[in-house]
């Protein structure tokens, strides 16, 4: 039991010094972050250019997402591109690229075909909010580019999803 | 390695769930609201940020971490709250969080949302403080604010939230009580962000150990 106890000790002193030593299964762990760059302001911090990439990241969002085997868009999604259409109306620079993603159970094609479908629900809604469809473009990926590949949930959900990318640098 | 993982849950065990702020406090300081805000047919005072420390409002922050986009990180200590993002960037939120309160570290889910959310005290805040009421509907004076995100793990609610607040000031504090609470705004906002099934961990801080989601569930 002796080294049994040593353990133990060894871990107690690991934990109250504050390192991230004791999991050998770091799969869940986040690594620490080095602190001279973790929370070092991004894009002017709570300065965000209006009209930016970031303004749109920050204030608006640029993500719905989606259950198994939906491209219907549910009322939090609808919210958002609310929100998306009326940054899209006040910044008639920018074009965005729809670019929707899937994790489903099936063949990679009827991955393609949702993604695709989901895209398209993002782009025929913000045409009916007024956005004109020749600055759209909505595309289907599949199952390229997962967040994360995992049968549990925190990844479906994750990868389930469209992104408004805008395209090109606005013209100042 | 296993032994000392267990010791570390030992602490995560005495869990409760957490409790939420008095109530009657808004009026008392009216110089941290300013005017009103619409949101799904009910009108609450909107946040005067005049008065907040720029460092508790909503903005994008370089973030180093391995955990994939859209995951939330809370930092109880330093009271921050994280959404990861592409390229090494985190959105950072101010929190509150409960000075007894979330005592609990650990790996979660988001499996249910909430828009006004009505509140039932739980049990033991009804003992300590008998004048509450046993239930209450959601509104601008529900302390829940308007959204509420629902911790579970393996399928069990764990009693903890993420949600709104009335007391814009105890942003950036450790409340009397509370579970991790946002600015009315920014609830609203991480609402938008987390689809059901959104991995949440809770840490003391960054770079402190997390408690591996692998651990026995029938040690929480």
């Amino acid at each position: 039991m002796i080294p049994h106890l040593a353990g133990r000790l060894l871990c107690v002193l690991l934990v109250s010094i504050g390192l991230a030593a004791c999991s050998t299964s770091r799969n869940s762990s986040p690594s620490a972050p080095a602190a001279d760059l973790t929370n070092e302001p991004d894009s002017g911090g709570v300065n965000v250019q209006p009209g930016s990439e970031k303004d749109l990241m920050v204030n608006v969002g640029r993500r719905i997402f989606f259950t198994e085997n939906s491209a219907a868009l549910d009322e939090t999604a609808k919210v958002t591109l609310d929100k998306q259409a009326e940054w899209l109306a006040q910044f008639p620079q920018w074009k965005v690229k729809l670019q929707g993603f899937a994790d489903e159970p099936g063949s990679e094609a009827q991955n393609v075909a949702i993604s695709k479908k989901r895209a398209e629900a993002a782009m025929q809604y913000l045409v009916s909010k007024g956005i004109a469809p020749e600055r759209m473009f909505a595309k289907g990926y599949g199952r390229d580019r997962l967040i994360q590949d995992c049968a549990d949930l925190s990844c479906k959900a994750q990868n389930r999803r469209v992104i408004t990318n805008p395209q090109d640098a606005p013209e100042t | 390695m296993l032994i000392c993982r267990r010791t570390f849950l030992a602490g995560a065990i005495a869990s409760t769930a957490c409790s939420l702020p008095v109530f009657g406090a808004t009026a008392s300081r009216p110089e941290f609201f300013k005017g009103s805000i619409e949101d799904n047919g009910v009108s609450f005072r909107a946040t005067n940020y005049r008065k907040i420390d720029k460092r508790w409002r909503r903005q994008l922050v370089k973030y180093t971490s391995t955990e994939p986009q859209g995951t939330v990180v809370v930092d109880t200590k330093n009271h921050f709250l994280y959404i990861i993002f592409e390229n090494q960037t985190a959105l950072r939120y101010g929190v509150g969080v409960g000075r007894e309160g979330f005592k609990w570290y650990g790996v979660a889910k988001i499996m249910r949302k909430a828009i006004w959310p009505r509140w039932v005290p739980p049990p033991e805040m009804l003992v300590r403080k008998p004048e509450l009421p046993k239930f209450m509907d959601g509104g601008p004076d529900n302390p829940l604010g308007p959204r509420a995100l629902y911790l579970f793990r393996g399928g069990r609610d764990l009693g903890y939230r993420l949600h709104g607040t009335t007391e814009p000031w105890s942003i950036g504090s450790d409340a009397s009580s509370g579970c991790i609470r946002l600015f009315s705004e920014d609830v609203i906002d991480l609402y938008q962000r987390c689809p059901i099934g959104t991995k949440v961990l809770v840490i003391k801080h960054l770079g402190a150990p997390v408690i591996d989601e692998s651990a026995p569930a029938d040690a929480l």
